[in-house]
């Protein structure tokens, strides 16, 4: 009996926290039930925007980390924003289970050649690099030309270019089998030109590394 | 259309098919930790590093397992402990014009960052939790969802 202070003082200090808890991001619990936020991409900072909706209305996801609260049957909840301490103890885990990002090469051709320029063909080590840094790497190499020519002649030369490129990287070492060659040929120009016309940026390939 | 142009259409397809014409798979397993699967069907196989996951997968984890997914057109999703995601659409021939991607989060936790299908057509993206969708115009999103 002699303890019931004690015990009462420890109920009043636990009642205290979950009223601090109570203000604080919960998971959602009910069945079905879900929370959903807007965030800066992890690389840029970007903010997108994401629209929540169902039969009973919506919700606009406009700013860093703006959130809202969704079940079937009711209008999503109106948008709350949350503090990066929130999102980083709600989602901390599973935003560190995110692949790491894309990179994108752009490398240069000589005129009617699979023959990359000076200034390209430097880039390759750092390729490589970007490549072994993953422990599943994936690339994507796909050709492209200027209009100059024919179309299914550049479809071809796309094509050389590309596999030159795919050359260069598994003599480098790496894998044939993480790397998918591709041509566009003359129909994804990076400078929109006329038919006919020689463009020295219209001839490279882009490479992907994911 | 005469013939040569014939000829030349012909190649140009025939060259082009080696791309698309396996059943190509719509991303692969690029972090794995603890116990994760992937449901196809009504079979359950352990999740591998570079494990190819296919439009209509289901990916699961359990209580200790993490999952990060990679897709063709550089869309990123990764799922917490105790989570189940399904890949309920995906097509990416930016050629064709055909792009679209929607992610079924079912349970758990779920984070998105959104690859080119996003930045080619907005519309064709959609996260789904049991009692709303998500119009994603870019980049990233994170979820909890309840179980149902």
């Amino acid at each position: 009996m002699r303890r019931r202070p004690i015990v009462l003082t420890a109920m009043f200090a636990v009642s205290l926290l979950a009223g601090c808890g109570a203000r604080k991001v919960k998971q959602p619990e009910l069945p079905g039930q879900a929370l959903v936020v807007l965030l800066p991409d992890p690389e840029t900072g970007a903010v997108g925007r994401a629209v929540v909706s169902n039969a009973a209305g919506k919700a606009d996801l406009v700013a860093a980390r703006d959130s809202t609260v969704t079940i079937a049957r009711r209008a999503p909840e109106p948008v709350k924003t949350l503090t990066a301490a929130e999102v980083k103890d709600l989602f901390g885990d599973v935003l560190a289970a995110l692949p790491p990002p894309q990179r994108h090469f752009t490398l240069f051709f000589r005129f009617d050649s699979e023959e990359l320029t000076e200034e390209s063909r430097s880039l390759a080590p750092e390729i490589v690099r970007a490549v072994r840094e993953r422990r599943v790497p994936d690339v994507l190499i796909v050709g492209h030309t200027d209009t100059a020519g024919p179309k299914v002649t550049n479809f071809d030369l796309g094509l050389r270019r590309a596999n030159s490129v795919s050359a260069l990287l598994r003599q480098a070492g790496l894998d044939a089998a993480a790397i998918d060659v591709v041509s566009h040929g003359e129909t994804e120009l990076l400078v929109p030109t006329a038919d006919g016309i020689i463009e020295a940026r219209n001839r490279r390939v882009e490479i992907t590394v994911r | 259309m005469n013939l040569r142009h014939l000829v030349a259409a012909v190649a140009l397809v025939s060259l082009a098919v080696p791309a698309f014409a396996e059943p190509s798979a719509a991303g692969r397993v690029k972090v794995v930790s603890g116990s994760a699967f992937i449901i196809r069907g009504s079979e359950v196989m352990a999740a591998e590093l570079g494990q190819p996951v296919f439009e209509s997968d289901r990916v699961r984890t359990g209580s200790d397992g993490r999952l990060g997914i990679t897709l063709k057109d550089d869309t990123r999703f990764s799922l917490g402990p105790g989570s189940e995601v399904e890949l309920s659409r995906f097509a990416y021939v930016p050629a064709q014009g055909r792009v679209a991607l929607a992610l079924n989060v079912i349970r758990g936790m779920a984070a998105y960052v959104s690859g080119r299908i996003a930045k080619l057509s907005p519309d064709a993206v959609k996260l789904e939790t049991p009692g709303a969708i998500v119009g994603v115009r870019g980049t990233t999103l994170a979820l909890s969802v309840s179980p149902r």
